[in-house]
């Protein structure tokens, strides 16, 4: 199960698995953004490179536009994958909280 | 000794008297005969009116009366009077006129009427140089002993010893012979309430040895259903000899009724205590485990009156726990509260070894103990062997390990085992709406299989990252892929098989270059590389025959991620 919609600071909350299941349904919400924006990820609770892939998509195509895909409250064991991954140099990763 | 020179030879009718003396002396087997045998020789060839032998207890260093049958003998300490200085000199004593002699106690002659008049007062002393006794007799008929009496009574007095020293050792080997059948008897109750088969407990396996020191040792062991529950006992008494063997099976039968009658482990553990502190002697005590388990909940509780360690091999990790006894030994002094009880949970494939102490401490010709890590490994090294064959081969450890030294202890060992489960396995439909499925069909097998629910987040990612690559790349194929989750020493082992399916070896897949600049990033190849980063070994194997795929991974905590 994935949910992803705008929260009340205008960050984008996804929560959940991004998993290969559910990259569709995130790709679609996040083609529709713009501009810098933050991706709360306190309620995700797994990521697969299926989701990696919707997220590189996005920041790809946000800093062509001179935005950016900034990611907060991302879980521990998440971390370990942007890590293993390279993914870490690709976004801003805030703290959790 | 030296015996005085007669001053006149023997006369024929002396020597006949000594002669008869000397076949009837070696007629009687037992001592009261014997001494009676003795003092009517004595009697009869020194024409004595009265005669008594005192034995020498050596133990006391005293010189024992044995007055009539039923009435307390009289002691006499080494030393003290005319037999004592007798026994203490080993020289005949001679003495003419007792109440003359200041040793002389006339305090029996009060006692019974009688007057002494004279008395002879010899050592019996075997051929060995063994004192055995002092023989006195009283009252020559006709006068008082004189020096060819000495030189007569020398001579009887050799036989009589030596006749004496032999009944006393036969009566030594009676009793021995006696004290080992006891012995034996009391090891023949104590091996009979030893279970003769082991209950049997869905998904337990239940193994015991017992092995008896030939001489001395108190173990013993019970495993029974009671109800629902299943008891699981050991229990190692202290002492020597027939005590500690009725002792653990009068423990053994009242922790039985205890149960039987529905006592919680509690309760049972404490009534028992109680009752044994009253009935064993103060030095005496009961080493004991008494464990409950339920089958249902997998809940093992158990009490351990100074028996331990307690250790309980936990399969999903690897690991041993020890644990020390909650209380002192059993019998020891009486509870009024008691420490709680210790809870283990028995995952799939654990087991609890309780093991006594002949042979955590049974020594090696060099005085090395077999210890607690010897048995560890033991029971690591065959965990997967039932634990009939388990026990068995513990038993053939210590003995290989002790060599030639002797087994002064009785060894027991008790081992339960709760059954490895079976590996998970499901077929997937070879599509992205079975993810949901496999992410549930992983955390079902985790749960039922004991596996650390640390490894479930990396395992979740491994298979959907192979799975949605079947997906992708195995178009064509209309077989399903079969998953298969194991548990194994510290992890957990997935295994995919796709079928029907042209060779991709994941293993030789590129590496993804992590520090490439954005641009150049691309999302394909990074689920395994993902994989590769975060599980200890990843194995890919094709069969061309079947069109048949089989990619296998294992992962432990403490592993790469």
């Amino acid at each position: 199960m994935l949910v992803i919609d705008y929260g009340r600071d205008g960050a984008v909350v996804v929560a959940g698995r991004l998993d290969a299941a559910q990259a569709a349904t995130a790709q679609a919400f996040l083609d529709g953004i713009q501009g810098s924006v933050t991706l709360d990820c306190a309620q995700l609770e797994y990521i697969s490179s299926a989701g990696l892939g919707v997220l590189l998509k996005t920041q790809k195509r946000l800093l062509g536009a001179a935005g950016k895909l900034r990611l907060s409250g991302l879980k521990p064991h998440l971390r370990d994958v942007f890590v293993y991954s390279g993914f870490d140099q690709l976004f801003e990763i805030d703290p959790a909280q | 000794m030296s015996a005085p020179v007669p001053q006149r030879p023997l006369s024929v009718g002396d020597m006949e008297a000594i002669l008869g003396v000397t076949r009837a002396l070696a007629a009687p087997f037992d001592l009261t005969t014997m001494l009676g045998e003795v003092v009517g020789a004595a009697k009869q060839v020194l024409r004595a009116e009265r005669g008594s032998v005192w034995l020498y207890d050596p133990a006391a260093d005293e010189l024992v009366l044995e007055v009539a049958t039923g009435i307390r003998p009289v002691r006499v300490r080494s030393g003290i009077g005319l037999v004592g200085a007798c026994a203490q000199s080993r020289q005949i004593i001679n003495v003419p006129d007792c109440y003359a002699d200041p040793r002389f106690d006339p305090s029996v002659d009060r006692s019974t009427g009688y007057r002494t008049r004279c008395m002879l007062t010899l050592p019996l002393v075997d051929h060995k140089e063994v004192l055995v006794g002092v023989m006195q007799v009283l009252n020559k008929s006709d006068g008082v002993f004189d020096a060819y009496d000495e030189a007569l009574a020398t001579a009887l007095a050799a036989q009589c010893a030596v006749a004496l020293q032999r009944v006393r050792m036969i009566d030594a080997l009676i009793d021995g012979e006696r004290m080992r059948h006891g012995l034996e008897m009391a090891r023949e109750v104590q091996m009979s309430t030893l279970p003769t088969a082991m209950p049997s407990v869905p998904s337990y396996d239940v193994g015991a040895a017992f092995r008896p020191a030939e001489l001395t040792g108190g173990d013993t062991y019970d495993v029974a259903l009671q109800g629902d529950r299943l008891l699981v006992m050991m229990g190692d008494a202290t002492g020597h000899g027939i005590a500690p063997a009725l002792s653990v099976t009068q423990m053994q039968a009242m922790l039985r009724m205890a149960f039987r009658l529905g006592a919680d482990l509690d309760t049972a553990f404490m009534q028992v205590n109680n009752r044994l502190a009253e009935t064993l002697p103060d030095d005496r005590f009961i080493t004991a485990f008494i464990g409950v388990l339920d089958p249902g909940t997998h809940e093992l509780r158990f009490h351990s009156g100074g028996q331990g360690p307690i250790l309980h091999y936990q399969a999903a990790t690897g690991t041993w726990a020890s644990h020390k006894p909650t209380s002192f030994p059993m019998g020891a002094m009486p509870l009024s509260s008691l420490r709680p009880a210790i809870a283990i949970r028995m995952l799939p494939g654990d087991i609890l070894a309780v093991v006594s102490d002949g042979i955590f401490e049974y020594q090696d010709p060099q005085g090395e103990q077999f210890g607690e890590q010897r048995v560890r490994d033991v029971v690591h090294a065959h965990r997967e062997k039932p634990t009939a064959e388990l026990v068995a081969l513990l038993m053939q450890s210590v003995e290989a390990f002790a060599g030639a030294a002797p087994q002064e202890d009785d060894m027991t060992a008790v081992l339960l085992k709760r059954e490895p489960a079976r590996p998970a396995q499901r077929v997937f439909e070879r599509s992205f709406e079975s993810i949901p499925a496999l992410v549930a069909f992983s955390a079902d097998a985790f749960a039922h299989l004991g596996i650390d629910i640390r490894l479930l987040p990396t395992v979740d990612l491994a298979v959907e990252e192979l799975f949605t690559n079947m997906v992708k790349y195995g178009v064509g194929s209309d077989a399903g892929v079969i998953v298969g989750i194991a548990a194994i020493e510290g992890g957990v082992e997935v295994t995919l098989v796709d079928r029907d399916v042209e060779p991709f070896d994941i293993t030789c897949a590129p590496a993804v270059d992590i520090h490439a600049p954005i641009e150049e990033r691309r999302p394909g190849g990074l689920g395994l590389h993902l994989i590769r980063q975060m599980v200890d070994s990843i194995e890919y194997e094709y069969k061309e025959a079947e069109r048949c795929s089989r990619t296998t991974l294992r992962l432990t905590v403490g592993g790469p991620a």
